[in-house]
């Protein structure tokens, strides 16, 4: 027998929990400031390097029928890019392996961020 | 690992077994340590790669720090070359470099003779000249002629496996260049013999025809199919 069904009246047909009376009460699950560090998931997401010079050789490999010979000037481009970009990532690598900041960097990364956070803490 | 290993609770005494050889004993998953320390520098053992350090000063200071003796065959002779050296490192099997050495000079010797018939043969001193008759100068041709520029990695979005061009590098393109080189040479009629065949496929790919070329060509005609996947790569 279904005894006092008005005193568990539920929120749903199914659960038995006490409906929620306005207003509300807030409660503080979590210190109600930023973290003083940054996440560094979004560095992963950097785009694919040399895509514009690679475009290039593929239209001269697709006019020559992929003779190298007739593309010197396209090859030498897109090697010497990703040399390049090869180099700037492994200098960046090592600059934030030493800790080294370049002053006047728009583009952080979340290692610097960190850094600068960590040496000039946010007053809170 | 002479006798005996001092015993504990769990372990089996281990007794040493003399009828192999102690690295066949040990199964390895893991690179082979080198008895130096990880500080102690790869040696600079030719003139060539001294020279910039002679120049720059750095010699002085390198000479002080601990480095590991070269290899047996990396001397600072006139005749020693890296590539070649990798070469017969790559033809090697079992550790037996000699056998490879042997192979990859007598492939050299067969370029040597049918470079040298075709000059004879030659009529003209134009045609003449453009015959190539030094065997490593072939081998570095050949190789330069069989580097990839581009690879296919696989890379999975939304379930699907998708191959995706984007760059090489250097040492990869040379890795690749020198199995296909061997690859190539290995798929051949019992009878003919590897430095014959090898010298003949140094010889094609350094006039840039050949399976290898082929292969090479073949590796960027797919790439440029796939190049619209080119963005989902990451870098």
């Amino acid at each position: 027998m279904r005894w006092s069904p008005s005193l568990f009246s539920a929120a749903n047909q199914r659960s038995a929990r006490r409906p929620q009376v306005e207003p509300v009460p807030f409660q503080m699950l979590l210190p109600l400031k930023l973290k003083k560090t940054v996440s560094g998931k979004n560095d992963r997401q950097r785009e694919a390097a040399c895509m514009q010079e690679m475009a290039v050789m593929f239209a001269c490999f697709k006019k020559s029928e992929f003779d190298q010979q007739q593309c010197l000037k396209e090859v030498a481009a897109f090697q010497g890019c990703y040399k390049e970009y090869k180099e700037k990532a492994s200098s960046l690598r090592q600059q934030e392996r030493q800790g080294i900041l370049v002053p006047g960097e728009k583009k952080l990364t979340h290692r610097q961020m960190n850094q600068l956070l960590k040496a000039f803490p946010p007053q809170s | 690992m002479n006798t005996l290993i001092p015993l504990s609770k769990n372990i089996v005494p281990v007794v040493a077994n003399f009828s192999k050889p102690r690295w066949e004993l040990i199964s390895r998953h893991y690179a082979r340590p080198t008895s130096f320390p990880d500080f102690f520098k790869n040696p600079v053992f030719r003139k060539e790669d001294q020279a910039p350090l002679v120049e720059s000063g750095e010699l002085a200071t390198l000479a002080k720090a601990p480095y590991k003796p070269p290899g047996v065959s990396e001397t600072s002779s006139a005749y020693y070359d890296p590539l070649v050296n990798k070469v017969i490192n790559h033809v090697m099997e079992m550790g037996k470099k000699k056998l490879a050495r042997s192979l990859v000079e007598k492939a050299f010797e067969n370029i040597k003779r049918k470079q040298i018939e075709r000059y004879h043969l030659a009529s003209s001193d134009a045609e003449k000249a453009k015959i190539e008759l030094d065997p490593k100068v072939v081998l570095h041709k050949a190789i330069e002629n069989s580097k990839p520029l581009l690879q296919l990695t696989p890379v999975k979005r939304g379930g699907i496996t998708y191959q995706v061009p984007g760059p090489i590098t250097e040492n990869r393109s040379e890795f690749l260049a020198i199995k296909w080189l061997l690859e190539a040479t290995n798929d051949k009629e019992r009878t003919i013999h590897f430095p014959e065949q090898f010298a003949w496929e140094l010889l094609d790919a350094a006039n840039n025809t050949g399976k290898v070329v082929k292969r090479k060509q073949d590796i960027h005609r797919q790439c440029e199919a796939n190049r619209a996947y080119a963005h989902y790569r990451w870098q």
